[in-house]
């Protein structure tokens, strides 16, 4: 199964983040995540299931700090 | 009654931001940043759109720079206490609040020290000199008002700033009287931390205010707890605004902060501003001509000064004079020291303190007329 979360500290960043990639025409849902993939930490994620590579990358150049990428079943 | 006491808080409040507090509270109530179903996740984004509007208008770098506070006092205490250290020395202006003077006092204790720059009424040029001349190889913060709360005199933000860059010396300025009237754009400025209350000239609830970080250099938190995030570790997270934010924020007040902005926004501060001089002038002109009224300053303009007016009548305390236009006219003006000594002794009114009269959007002309009218009679009765 191909990554399709991306998981951050702060709620804040994960906001940021989605807004990011909706004006670059991309929708991420944002969900608490799951606990198996926390290392028990608190968090929220971003789930992505089109333009994966392209919302890490986008991500990644504006600087925002995320925990790490991973594959979930969501259906 | 009529209401003069806008520098301590707005009032009244735009209907639009009594609206917002009240629907967080029917319908966003859920702690926000804690869990994942719909009403957290919802007032999780009222959160976070607060903070980007907050942002946009003070041209801050990015949301999370904005750090939500209960007030200004304490977005202060964090800059002043989390930056200094022991051996470290601040530079600060007479005019400044207690909010700033009583944090220094107490960092006395721990070997910081601090240097007061007289501010010189009208002169720019000398006020400069002194906070260049209060400077030393230790200095690392200059705290300055950017207007007094007491006699609405504006301070030369812009040239301080310059001067702090030059000698790398970090800029932390309250604006607490000047936000909302005075546009603030952090991205053009050498402001390093903006720290103001939301509750006055942003016209939100109270039990707001902000910090807003300019700079890579993040203070120490004031406050360690729960954020929300990365749970797992017993140390603060380092990532703003969580660092700053610990325990349930204020969702009710931070709503109506932003709604408080948009109506700010709305309403244009330059106008704000334009309307409330000409009505603190228009008051200026009236009880300058009343015998016994004194006036500590030049007519107020917006070059030097923000509408704030402070004033005594020969042969009263201006407690008295408070309690007259309250019980008798029903007028609400603060007296007393208005929490910022050090301003009241660089004026020499430090002994009885003065009557002070801050006007809002909502103030107007005939307000002024009444109140003046009620000085004139106080003034002449004694």
């Amino acid at each position: 199964m191909k990554n399709n979360l991306i998981m951050f500290s702060s709620v804040t960043h994960a906001i940021k983040s989605r807004d990011l990639l909706k004006k670059y025409g991309i929708d991420a849902r944002m969900i608490r995540t799951p606990i198996h993939l926390r290392n028990k930490s608190c968090g929220y994620s971003l789930l992505i299931t089109k333009d994966f590579e392209k919302s890490l990358e986008i991500i990644k150049k504006n600087n925002i700090g995320i925990l790490g990428v991973s594959a979930v079943d969501f259906r | 009654m009529i209401y003069f006491d806008n520098g301590a808080t707005t009032f009244p409040k735009p209907q639009s931001v009594i609206n917002a507090v009240s629907s967080s509270l029917k319908e966003k109530g859920a702690n926000p940043g804690r869990s994942g179903y719909k009403l957290a996740l919802q007032a999780a984004e009222l959160v976070y759109k607060s903070r980007s509007a907050v942002a946009e208008f003070f041209g801050a770098s990015s949301p999370e720079n904005v750090i939500f506070t209960p007030n200004c006092t304490t977005a202060l205490n964090t800059v002043i206490k989390g930056i200094l250290k022991k051996g470290d020395h601040a530079v600060i202006s007479s005019l400044e609040h207690n909010a700033v003077a009583r944090p220094l006092e107490t960092l006395k204790k721990i070997g910081v020290s601090y240097s007061i720059a007289e501010f010189v009424p009208y002169d720019d040029d000398k006020t400069i000199d002194n906070f260049r001349n209060a400077i030393n190889s230790n200095t690392k913060l200059v705290i300055c008002t950017h207007a007094s709360n007491v006699f609405g005199f504006k301070l030369p933000i812009d040239r301080i700033g310059a001067m702090c860059k030059i000698y790398d010396i970090k800029l932390c300025v309250d604006a607490a009287q000047t936000a909302g009237i005075i546009p603030i754009n952090l991205a053009d400025s050498y402001i390093d931390y903006l720290c103001t209350a939301g509750h006055k000239g942003l016209y939100g609830p109270m039990g707001t205010g902000l910090m807003i970080i300019n700079n890579e250099k993040t203070p120490e938190s004031l406050v360690q707890g729960g954020t929300g995030s990365q749970s797992e570790i017993l140390e603060q997270p380092d990532l703003l605004p969580d660092k700053y934010e610990s325990g349930t924020v204020n969702l009710s007040g931070i709503a109506g902060l932003a709604e408080g902005i948009r109506f700010v926004k709305m309403r244009n501060p330059e106008k704000i501003l334009k309307h409330e001089i000409i009505l603190i002038q228009s008051l200026y002109d009236k009880i300058n001509k009343i015998s016994g009224v004194e006036l500590y300053t030049q007519r107020p303009d917006e070059r030097y000064f923000v509408p704030v007016l402070s004033f005594n009548i020969k042969g009263m305390d201006s407690e008295s004079v408070a309690m007259k236009l309250s019980e008798k006219y029903n007028i609400a003006v603060r007296a007393g020291l208005h929490c910022a000594p050090l301003a009241h002794k660089s004026m020499n009114t430090i002994d009885g303190g003065t009557v002070r009269v801050v006007l809002s959007v909502f103030s107007n002309e005939q307000q002024i007329m009444y109140l003046a009218d009620c000085v004139r009679k106080i003034a002449k009765s004694i």
